[in-house]
């Protein structure tokens, strides 16, 4: 059985006026309810906007997936502020790219491509955290 | 509040992730914008205050905004008033729902019949208080299915905010570069008036600089040469052809 040690938390941009900040928080509940349920935690990016110490801490005790919609990149950014580690640090727009064909559409529902980018990128980034796949490109986007 | 835009109600939602009211919250700000009220209403992510830039921060300053939360953490209201400015209302979907004896949302990815009804009556109470700070009266504002109907075939999609596309400019103050925003569009007011050039309208034009900018006490007068210099620079741009 894991230890609490060995999660790793998600936070998602909170984006609420673009289809790939939909997809974003699509990405983080496939991954954290479906894919690796036991090895992820989802964190609401408010609650580190705020500064809520419950979410501080579990950010600085274990690694950050983030995943963020637009170039702002304001996941990665509070992740970091709140000192915390973003071990991989994830953008829509650059999964997209490699994914033409997968636009997302919507905001309140999201289109099927939308919810199939959203599986794919979830399931890179869970493929990553197994250390069987290839680091997410995008990773290093700022 | 100085009119420098077209005046809309800023509407922040927590992001919620986490619990069923937070997608209650969301969903009911994404209906309020994009159909009950699309023409006087914008919106921008919670995080922006932190991780964008001064224009951003200045976000509600500039717009009376209403904050909608999920839960009594309240992260939209004390975000919006620690790192922009105090909201002119806020909503918490938790204590609405108890107030109208709502059955309890479930399901933060897929709502549930109560999660739906709760979006419901937290759109209409928002949309309530957005016309309530416009200074609308009750039922002077378009149905629900008027507004739908007028922007059909538009593809409308929320107004977002996000580089919230007030205007930041980078002055040297005291050797210093400083970021201060909305200065074109106080300036074009205050040409427009036909003002800004003499002393009374000069210091009004710098009482209008401090409402969106905090200006250190003890350099105002640098402040004010900036501002000054900074006016007359974008009077002679003007003057071009």
């Amino acid at each position: 059985m894991k230890s609490s040690k060995d999660f790793v938390v998600v936070v998602p941009c909170s984006g609420i006026g673009k289809p790939f900040g939909t997809v974003s928080r699509e990405a983080a509940y496939d991954l954290c309810e479906e894919l690796r349920p036991e090895s992820t935690r989802l964190v609401a990016l408010a609650k580190l906007v705020l500064g809520q110490p419950d979410a501080r801490d579990l950010v600085a005790k274990h690694p950050a997936v983030t995943i963020d919609g637009c170039k702002q990149m304001c996941a990665a950014k509070m992740v970091k502020q709140s000192g915390g580690t973003v071990t991989r640090e994830v953008a829509v727009l650059d999964v997209f790219r490699r994914h033409k064909d997968l636009k997302p559409e919507g905001i309140a529902e999201l289109n099927e491509a939308g919810r199939r980018l959203a599986r794919v990128l979830a399931e890179e980034v869970a493929e990553s955290l197994d250390g069987t796949g290839q680091s997410v490109k995008g990773a290093s986007h700022v | 509040m100085s009119e420098l835009l077209e005046r809309k109600v800023g509407i922040v939602s927590c992001s919620g992730e986490e619990l069923a009211e937070g997608t209650v919250a969301r969903l009911a700000a994404l209906k309020v914008l994009n159909e009950l009220r699309p023409r006087d209403t914008v919106t921008i992510c919670l995080p922006l205050f932190l991780a964008g830039g001064a224009g951003d921060r200045a976000f509600a300053k500039l717009h009376p905004t209403i904050t909608v939360d999920g839960c009594d953490l309240r992260c939209a209201a004390h975000g919006t008033e620690k790192y922009s400015s105090k909201p002119a209302a806020s909503l918490v979907v938790n204590e609405l729902v108890a107030e109208c004896g709502l059955e309890r949302p479930e399901g933060r990815r897929r709502l549930n019949a109560a999660g739906q009804k709760a979006v419901e009556v937290t759109a209409e109470r928002l949309a309530t208080l957005v016309d309530q700070a416009l200074g609308k009266e009750a039922g002077t504002a378009p149905s629900s299915e008027a507004a739908a109907h007028e922007l059909a075939g538009e593809g409308r999609e929320a107004t977002c905010s996000c580089g919230s596309g007030v205007p930041v400019t980078k002055v040297t103050i005291d050797g210093r570069a400083v970021e201060l925003v909305a200065l074109p569009l106080i300036f074009r007011q205050f040409r427009e008036k036909g003002s800004g050039q003499d002393g009374d309208a000069e210091r009004d034009m710098f009482e209008t600089v401090k409402i969106y900018n905090a200006v250190p006490s003890e350099a105002e007068g640098s402040y004010r040469e900036a501002v000054r210099r900074e006016y007359g620079a974008f009077c002679e741009k003007e003057k071009q052809p």
